[in-house]
């Protein structure tokens, strides 16, 4: 796509988004009262921030989640030529991701993936 | 076009980059993080480098900020709002940067290049693709497959670290 047409496409974009935020904010009847304001309208009030500390466990997780990412990143520039190079290109990208399974079956031995 | 692009994309980097580091709560300053990642990632689609734009974006801002979210979340005094910075320490610190930039820039500048008649080909990522896969010349598939290796030596690594107590 061109950069023309790419800046077209932002501003339709924004434009039909933008309407339709607006218009909608014209046609509804409104009532104002102080309650709709609240977090929560009927139930407990909220206290604190609400910016609490995790559990460290789900750091593991997202560690796990960053290698599979890795692993992503590299399938990508197989998946654009695996027609191209055929049967050979499945093997060698099936071997990467045997080992890569290992890994897997590894977190998953360990109860690296149990809900704690 | 082009150019103006370029101008608008690296105004609001630098913008969100000064964003970060003045930033006083430290989730904030994430988040501005991530913006610049982002805009990091379309400064490489501009200039044609797909693969490094998807890279850009699947690991940074998708990958690397996750974790950098979760580390922030797990520390204490998350609200913690940091004082406003001395004003001696903004004037040395951006006196310091600016030192660094023009170091930078000064190397660069007076770097002889050399021109070639050949126009600059964005290297897609097929070509990338093709040189991981094959096995001739010019091919890395050892490369490749040693990388998954690499990979999952992290992965045993994490767990082994983090699974340390539980028999």
């Amino acid at each position: 796509m061109s950069t023309e047409g790419l800046i077209v496409f932002f501003l339709v974009a924004v434009t039909l988004v933008g309407f339709a935020l607006v218009f909608s904010s014209f046609i509804p009847p409104t009532s104002k009262n102080l309650f709709k304001a609240e977090t929560y309208e009927c139930g407990i009030e909220t206290t604190g921030i609400t910016w609490i500390q995790f559990n460290v466990g789900y750091y593991l997780f997202a560690i796990l989640f960053l290698i599979f990412d890795v692993e992503t990143v590299f399938l990508y520039p197989w998946a654009t030529v695996m027609k191209e190079l055929g049967i050979v290109a499945f093997v060698e990208i099936l071997i990467f991701l045997i080992i890569l399974g290992l890994g897997l079956l590894y977190a998953w031995k360990k109860q690296a993936l149990k809900w704690e | 076009m082009k150019e103006v692009l370029f101008y608008l994309f690296a105004g609001l980097l630098l913008l969100f980059s000064i964003l970060t580091v003045s930033s006083r709560k430290i989730l904030r300053a994430a988040v501005f993080l991530l913006f610049s990642l982002v805009l990091t990632a379309a400064l490489y689609f501009l200039w044609d480098y797909l693969f490094m734009a998807s890279v850009q974006l699947m690991l940074y801002a998708g990958g690397i900020m996750v974790l950098i979210v979760f580390s922030v979340l797990l520390t204490h005094n998350i609200d913690h709002k940091f004082d406003p910075m001395e004003f001696k320490k903004i004037i040395f610190s951006a006196l310091l940067s600016l030192v660094g930039a023009v170091t930078v820039i000064y190397v660069i500048l007076s770097h002889p290049f050399k021109t070639s008649a050949l126009a600059a080909a964005p290297i897609s990522p097929e070509d990338i693709g093709r040189g991981f896969l094959s096995y001739g010349e010019n091919g890395y598939i050892l490369p490749f497959e040693v990388i998954s290796i690499l990979l999952l030596a992290a992965m045993i690594g994490a767990i082994v670290i983090a699974k340390k107590t539980t028999k």
